[in-house]
């Protein structure tokens, strides 16, 4: 069912402000690039403007619609660039923007950084939607386009990996 | 299958404490790590520069008046119109091929070119509506004259329907029916199509008001003597069943039998009507053949006899001659017979008066006609959409397992940006 014009503006207004961070947050994981992640960012949330009016909330939440259509473009990117997004390297350095940090939260926080960077790029593309977009199962199969089931199958199975590469050592 | 993947217990369970720990809520004990997981793994998200915050804020606030797409992304709402629009091109495509299949099957009826030895069907148009002819209906031979009397080629009907020039009946109509001519043409060029022999069949029934009955079986001999045809035999009883009932065995030039038909259904309501054919060319051929064998033997017969020298000899070749001559008459009575069938049609006509419709004086439009009437337009609709039916839903189907192919592939495309390189 679509949405009134107006209404539909409004509801768009609030899902920016509810989901404009995470969205980047999960574009800038997915592309590691700052200046290809504020594109894309902008222009998924073009094309959801342009579409805001045509969402069907039986056919899931907004949050995930508004994540499926950053994905397709971040993927579209992504193959523009004909290169995957190695993480390692370009990760913003947060201990370099925090130096009030402790030293010991510091290198916790680079060690998770480096094991989500060591993840194979489908994986870190969950972890991305699960942590940074924080999305349900449920939303996650339908950003990926399978069942929940699945889904949380292959959530759990890059968090543990995730654990697996925190907890090796350095 | 890859998208088979059931949850152990142990796994939901860590899930479940995942989901609360990335929702605020407290966690398990033994599943702290996930809690401090999520913690750590929020912390390094990636954060928005102010500038690109405050440029994307603007952006969104006057919605995104300066694209960065060329060209502008679809509206949905566009598609959704082009789908209307697609609409009434598909419901025209259907109608097209829904009368090409109804105009395609009438017209076979004229279209006959080809012949067999047994019995064909064809549609017989009455109207607006199509009756199949039933391959049964049509009569056996007559043993009264020791041969058949049913005769022509529908096929060359046909063609002189199409090229009037083209007639060539083998049957001369008297003169009576020439001159008044209800007939056309009697004879012109012989069209290759007149070379098979075919004789041609047709069983009618008629129902008519009874105060009419007379009247109606009167017109009936009218109108075979009109169009040169015979009355082989006819029974008529007026008072046997209520209403009367009256059924005549006809002869009818084959090549006026539409036309003869036409007139004959116009006398009372049609209850039934069907026609059938049958390619007798091939007992017409052997005939032929035999004959002409035949007749050089005895040619040679004679020959022989001119050139006997003995008693003997004369009498045996004038016994051979006569049994060749008598195969020889036998051969031209069966070639008559053969002609007859084909050069005259049968027509099996009953005409039964009806009590219920009387008091009408004429033919009319009973709500029972009209039933009827109403059944067969239903039937033809039926028929009809079930046709478009059977063409648009594989049509349909290799759509969507088109669009499928094509979205799963895309996405498939897609999604290989995340495989490593």
């Amino acid at each position: 069912m679509a949405t009134p014009p107006n209404t539909a503006r409004e509801s768009f207004d609030a899902l920016y402000r509810e989901c404009a961070r995470d969205i980047y947050a999960y574009v800038r994981t997915l592309l590691a690039d700052d200046a290809s992640a504020e594109d894309v960012t902008a222009l998924a949330f073009e094309r959801a403007f342009r579409r805001r009016s045509t969402f069907d909330c039986r056919r899931g939440s907004q949050r995930g619609w508004l994540f499926g259509i950053a994905r397709n473009a971040a993927l579209d990117e992504l193959r523009r660039r004909r290169r995957s997004a190695p993480m390692l390297g370009e990760l913003p350095d947060e201990s370099a923007r925090a130096p009030e940090e402790e030293a010991d939260l510091a290198v916790r926080r680079t060690t998770v950084r480096v094991a989500l960077a060591a993840l194979a790029p489908r994986d870190r593309e969950l972890v991305a939607l699960k942590f940074h977009g924080g999305l349900s199962n449920a939303e996650i199969a339908a950003v990926l386009g399978t069942t929940e089931s699945n889904a949380g199958t292959r959530v759990h199975r890059a968090v543990t990996k995730l654990r697996e590469a925190c907890d090796a050592p350095s | 299958m890859r998208h088979r993947d059931p949850l152990s217990d142990e796994q939901r369970q860590e899930l479940d404490a995942l989901d609360r720990a990335l929702a605020g809520e407290p966690v398990d004990p033994a599943l702290r790590e996930l809690e401090e997981l999520v913690r750590e793994v929020r912390a390094t998200a990636p954060q928005m520069t102010p500038g690109f915050a405050a440029r994307l804020e603007e952006e969104v606030r006057s919605g995104f008046p300066t694209s960065q797409e060329r060209p502008p992304l679809r509206d949905r709402r566009a598609l959704a119109g082009r789908r209307w629009m697609l609409l009434p091109a598909a419901g025209s495509l259907a109608a097209v091929i829904a009368a090409l299949v109804i105009v395609l099957g009438a017209g076979s009826s004229e279209t006959i070119t080809t012949f067999s030895g047994k019995p064909t069907t064809f549609p017989v148009e009455r109207g607006a509506q199509t009756e199949e002819a039933s391959p049964s209906s049509g009569g056996t031979a007559d043993s009264a004259d020791g041969s058949a009397d049913r005769a022509d080629s529908a096929p060359a009907q046909r063609a002189r329907r199409s090229a009037p020039s083209s007639a060539a009946p083998s049957v001369s109509p008297p003169p009576s029916a020439a001159s008044s001519n209800p007939a056309g043409p009697s004879t012109t060029a012989i069209a290759p199509a007149r070379a098979r022999k075919v004789e041609r069949a047709a069983v009618l029934a008629l129902r008519t008001p009874e105060n009419r009955f007379e009247r109606t079986t009167d017109a009936v001999i009218a109108t075979v003597s009109r169009f040169g045809g015979i009355v082989a035999s006819s029974q008529i009883g007026a008072s046997d069943v209520a209403g009367g009932e009256a059924s005549f065995d006809l002869r009818i030039p084959t090549e006026r039998l539409d036309r003869a038909l036409a007139a004959l259904s116009r006398l009372g309501h049609i209850t039934e009507r069907n026609q059938s054919l049958q390619d007798i060319t091939a007992s017409f051929t052997s005939a032929q053949e035999r004959l002409t064998d035949a007749r050089a033997e005895r040619r040679g017969l004679l020959r022989a006899l001119g050139r006997a020298t003995t008693q003997n000899q004369v009498a045996s070749i004038k016994a051979q001659l006569r049994t060749v001559s008598s195969r020889i008459s036998g051969l031209k009575g069966e070639l008559s017979s053969l002609r007859r069938r084909a050069d005259l049609s049968r027509v099996d006509l009953t005409v039964r008066g009806s009590a219920a419709s009387g008091g009408g004086g004429g033919e009319t439009w009973t709500p029972g006609d009209a039933a009827g009437d109403a059944l067969r337009v239903i039937e033809v609709l039926a028929g009809v959409t079930l046709v478009a039916l059977a063409v648009l839903a594989p049509l349909g189907l290799i759509t969507a397992a088109v669009v499928l192919v094509v979205r799963s592939g895309r996405r498939r495309r897609r999604e290989s940006a995340l495989d490593p390189a």
